[in-house]
């Protein structure tokens, strides 16, 4: 029983992207597409605590189960996909391929939905390589040339995130001798396989320097895909990382630090390259790549305090939610650039809907953003870190004023392009839009009722001065840069940095390499006569291979060749 | 002789109907098809009577005495099993596919002769006793496996038959020599888990130490080792079934198979490690792995490039073994049957994609997801399964040889099986890519509809029905590998018996 409801959740999808794939004509089946997140959000919902389910003859063994961690990303994960699906429905309506694009859509939802699930290394593996390879189908699915590249870099570092994923997970669960994840995470990953396994999931959750495929992938494709995209997939990595790295009693100082250094490095590159872009979608994409750096942080410092890492892991889960509900609702804003509404009413609810989500990330107090900021750096108060780590909290607090700054950036160039709808309101579109902008203010209100055990919030962790004064520093500093660079050219990194980089690199390599071939030998010169005999001789042989073709002379032969064989046994 | 005569019956159903087939004339087509149907379908249920029979516990034996002191000698043990149920089950497929595919062509009972002909030498030496009998089933599917590949009678064709002939022949001498050697220094003993040769480890060694490596000259030239492998990627001329049958059914896999029972059931994993062959055997089989794919890669020609990524993935099989220890061994062994469904899936799909739309080349599959979509879907299932990945075949044994390598403490291992994944990756992913996200904006050219008008699916039934048959099982026996009677349960059966196993659950 509870093996069926936890396999419904992948399968669902699964079989209507079978479905869709052998009937792509049938609109109803089209109209089931954003509801294939359901059984995920059910479960997230109504799931017992504990539910969990062996499946022995399913690959080398397969356990699934629900525990409190992966109920928060599965909320999150089903929301965000039924939100973004009914956004699509409307979005893509008048595509010819837009059975193509369900079809990928409902196969990276499995993946997305199963590896939250999975508590083996090869479920998780299995699901984990299914979302990753589906999504990119979502990123080429405009067929422009800009969506292509994005779509080759994107192909490059996932398989690469694969393999390498793969080998981490070899080596662990080796060392293991078992291959479920808690026992994986519990042997202590060391050396070669620890490494694996932070490159092959920080591949997916953005981290540097492995994070360019980000703001090549999110600008190229579809909105609701964006908003997926960066919402729930990449959280597929951190989620990895919870999972698997020795986040127990002993911690580990070296990853710990390392990981806090890479997220605080994220946390502000992020918002540097960011704000000399000038697509509303390539900002956004920065955006996520800042705030993936905060959530590594937290999850650095997990392995830093391993006193305090049962209360960091549900801060970085409540942030993972709060994150990826709002980035969802702002590339969501990012495709309702033509629903400019006419009248005063519907203008108010459009700015609210775009502002929410905004003032959210920044952190504004009473919103998601400011209860999740509040809880990432609570256990940090006390003179916990030494060194440099022990400015952590200061330097996570000014990330905010990056963050607004940023934001303000993609608001301003998002609001260059406004127009007015023409064809009247677009429903669907208006309630996936809104429902997810609201969230960021459902979302403490809810943490606070039905708070995990793990992480004891009150409402006083919804205000603070901490959270004002860097959105007050971003608002100022972006006043005066706006001031300053009003009319002139902005300063631009090109979309993708590094990636921009390695091309180069590549093209060049290439050149240099044919530059230095050497020119091929000259065919050599045989005497007219040589060539005569040559072909003669070869004309020979093929007529005499033609006749052995024929089956009495191979026939023959045959039981010749067998009975020389076996009267050589004799002799010898 | 004890249930020998089910052995007999077994190498029978299709030698029987081979030779009948041989004297029909060219027009009686539907005697042709139901003698070779007849025969494939005989050969299955029979192979699933002894596969019971072995599951129960029963000895089967068959010895008839060649000369003093040799014996042409039958037997079936759990390994055997293993081959002979994969060629069985994967004939059959073949025998269909290979009557759409050549419907209506001239010269078929000669090609269907040969072709029981084939099967019924892979399955002698599936079920081979001892090397004697293994040497001269292995010669006859040389011999008989040449009309094959130049049943076109093309140039190109005869120039691939004279170069198999050429290297499968002088293989097979190399190969006489190696075995009479053994067998007047050890006499001709049965194959025996764990080997027969530990008694002459003091004395022979280095005697030991040539004769292994002239065997595995003999073998390695059929299971394609670098640098002996020049002969398959030209032998793809051959048409499409005759490709399914090297490259997964029979010839290849009788050159693995025959590095399998030598180092297996002759020298025995301990001696072969002592006298340290196994290291030998592993750096050419990882050589020949990278060295495959980086040959595949450069190629454009779809079938060109299938075939040397047969050079590359027979050699995860000689991998396995050659890391002896028991992971290692069950991603080995496990690979025999993985490799095989795989491939032939591939190469089906190729056939289909050249009979159907004319297509030979990966530049021209653009869109082609649209016009064939299940031979398309059946074409992804097999490349993603080579790249190994889950719920595919190709995992399960990628995941067994990357612990196994990790159990051998050659870690290194692990670093080829990584490199060798990104670059299947490179090679088998543009041509899926191209087929399902390409667009093409003229027409097909159909050259089967041309001449046999138009067809119900997407292709003729006999070319559709075997690749998703086989897809689908590749997904199967990924997807339940768990069972018993997976490939893998079947496999760990086989090394538990030579083995301790650990067990690497939940």
């Amino acid at each position: 029983m509870s093996g069926a409801a936890l396999l419904a959740v992948p399968l669902v999808p699964l079989l209507l992207a079978v479905f869709i794939g052998l009937r792509p004509g049938r609109a109803r089946l089209n109209r089931l597409v954003p509801w294939a997140a359901l059984p995920g959000l059910a479960l997230a919902a109504l799931a017992p605590p504990g539910l969990e389910a062996t499946l022995s003859g399913l690959l080398m063994g397969t356990h699934l189960a629900v525990d409190p961690t992966g109920r928060a990303f599965l909320g999150l994960t089903a929301g965000l996909w039924l939100a973004a699906g009914l956004f699509a429905l409307s979005d893509r309506r008048d595509d010819p391929r837009r059975h193509r694009f369900y079809v990928f859509w409902l196969l990276a939802l499995a993946g997305n939905l199963g590896l939250i699930l999975a508590q083996d290394a090869i479920a998780f593996y299995l699901f984990f390589s299914l979302m990753s390879l589906s999504a990119y189908g979502l990123v080429i699915h405009s067929g422009k040339p800009e969506a292509w590249r994005a779509g080759r870099v994107y192909l490059i570092l996932a398989v690469l995130g694969e393999v390498l994923l793969f080998a981490g997970l070899v080596l662990a669960v080796h060392a293991a001798g078992q291959s479920s994840l808690a026992a994986v995470a519990a042997a202590r990953p060391e050396g070669w396989a620890l490494v694996l396994l932070v490159l092959g999931l920080g591949i997916k959750a953005g981290m540097l320097p492995l994070h360019f495929w980000l703001p090549l992938a999110h600008p190229a494709a579809p909105v609701p895909a964006s908003a997926v995209l960066s919402g729930a997939m990449i959280k597929a990595g951190l989620l990895g990382w919870m999972r698997l790295l020795p986040i127990d009693a002993a911690g580990h100082a070296v990853l710990g630090e390392a990981l806090v250094l890479l997220g605080l490095a994220a946390a502000f590159l992020g918002v540097l390259v960011g704000v000399l872009q000038v697509r509303p979608k390539t900002l956004l994409a920065y955006s996520s790549i800042s705030q993936m750096g905060l959530m590594t942080t937290g999850i650095g410092l997990a392995l830093l305090l391993p006193e305090a890492r049962g209360w960091l892991l549900a801060a970085v889960t409540l942030y993972a939610v709060h994150h990826g509900l709002a980035k969802g609702a702002l590339f969501l804003t990012a495709g309702m650039q033509r629903q400019w509404p006419v009248t005063r009413p519907a203008r108010t609810a459009f700015a609210l809907f775009t502002l929410l989500p905004a003032l959210a990330l920044a952190g504004l107090p009473f919103t998601s953003g400011a209860l999740a900021k509040n809880a990432l750096k609570e256990p940090l108060a006390a003179e916990a870190l030494s060194g440099w780590l022990a400015h952590t909290e200061w330097l996570l607090t000014l990330a905010a004023a990056g963050t607004t700054v940023l934001l303000l950036r993609f608001l301003w160039r998002w609001r260059a392009d406004l127009e007015t709808a023409a064809d009247g309101l677009d429903r669907p579109r208006w309630w996936a839009w809104g429902g997810l902008s609201l969230m960021a203010l459902l979302l403490p209100l809810a943490t606070l009722l039905a708070g995990p055990t793990a992480l004891p919030l009150s409402v006083h962790d919804l205000y603070g001065s901490s959270l004002l004064w860097p959105v007050m520093l971003g608002l100022g500093l972006a006043l005066l840069a706006w001031r300053g660079v009003r009319d002139r050219e902005t300063p631009r990194v090109p979309e993708g940095d590094l990636a921009v980089l390695a091309e180069a690199a590549w093209d060049g390599a290439r050149r240099t390499r044919r530059r230095l071939a050497l020119p091929g030998p000259w065919p050599p010169r045989i005497p007219a006569r040589m060539r005569a005999l040559r072909l003669g001789a070869r004309r020979r042989l093929e007529a005499a291979e033609r006749m052995l073709t024929r089956w009495e002379t191979i026939g023959l032969l045959f039981s010749a060749a067998m009975l020389g064989l076996y009267l050589t046994l004799l002799a010898g | 002789m004890d249930g020998g005569w089910l052995l007999l019956a077994i190498l029978f159903s299709s030698l029987g109907p081979g030779i009948a087939i041989f004297f029909l004339p060219e027009h009686r087509q539907g005697l042709r098809t139901a003698l070779n149907l007849g025969g494939a379908g005989t050969k299955l249920a029979l192979v699933g009577v002894l596969l019971a029979g072995v599951l129960r516990g029963d000895e089967y034996h068959f010895s008839l005495p060649l000369m003093p002191g040799i014996d042409l000698v039958l037997a079936a043990d759990a390994l055997s099993l293993l081959f002979a149920s994969l060629s069985a089950v994967l004939w059959f497929v073949t025998t269909v596919y290979a009557i759409g595919y050549l419907e209506g062509s001239p010269r078929r009972s000669r090609f269907f002769g040969f072709f029981s002909l084939c099967v019924s030498a892979t399955v002698g030496i599936a079920l081979s006793g001892n090397l004697i009998t293994f040497l001269i089933f292995y010669e006859i599917l040389t011999l008989a496996t040449w009309p094959l590949v130049v049943h076109r009678g093309t140039p190109a064709a005869l120039r691939a038959g004279r170069l198999y002939l050429g290297y499968t022949l002088t293989s097979g001498l190399v190969l006489f020599t190696a075995i009479v050697w053994l067998t007047l220094l050890a006499g001709a003993e049965g194959f025996t888990p764990g080997g027969y040769l530990e008694g002459l480890a003091e004395t022979h060694a280095v005697t030991l130490q040539v004769l292994f490596v002239l065997l595995m000259v003999g073998f390695g030239v059929k299971a394609a080792l670098v640098p002996l492998h020049s002969w398959l990627p030209i032998a793809m001329v051959a048409p499409a079934p005759v490709s399914a049958l090297l490259h997964a059914v029979a010839v290849v896999k009788a050159g693995a198979f025959g590095i399998i029972r030598v180092v297996n059931d002759v020298y025995g994993a301990e001696l072969a490690i002592e006298l340290g062959l196994t290291a030998g055997l592993l750096v050419i089989a990882a050589v020949t792995i990278i060295y495959g794919s980086i040959q595949a890669l450069r190629t454009d020609d779809l079938k060109q490039r299938l075939a040397f990524s047969t050079v590359s993935q027979v050699s995860y099989i000689i991998l396995g073994v050659a890391l002896a220890g028991p992971l290692g061994v069950i991603g080995g062994l496990v690979h025999l049957v993985h490799q095989g469904i795989t491939k032939i899936t591939l190469f089906f799909c190729a056939g289909n994609f050249a009979e159907t739309l004319g297509i030979h080349r990966i530049s021209e599959l653009d869109g082609v997801g649209r016009r064939m979509p299940l031979t398309m879907l059946a074409f992804t299932a097999g490349a993603l399964g080579m790249i190994g990945l889950p719920p595919l075949a190709g995992f399960v044994t990628k995941w067994h040889l990357g612990l196994g390598a990790l159990e051998a403490g050659m870690p290194w291992i692990l670093g080829v099986l990584v490199l060798s994944s990104l670059l299947n990756a490179a090679y088998f992913l543009p041509p899926v890519i191209r087929g399902w996200l390409g667009e093409r904006r003229e027409p097909w050219h159909e050259p089967l509809q041309a001449h046999a008008g138009p067809t119900r699916f997407e292709t003729h039934w006999m070319l559709l029905f075997p690749v998703v048959f086989t897809a689908a099982l590749g997904l199967l026996v990924g997807l339940y590998a768990g069972l018993g009677l997976s490939p893998l349960g079947w496999v760990s059966l086989i090394v538990q018996r030579d083995y301790a196993l650990p067990e690497f659950g939940l």
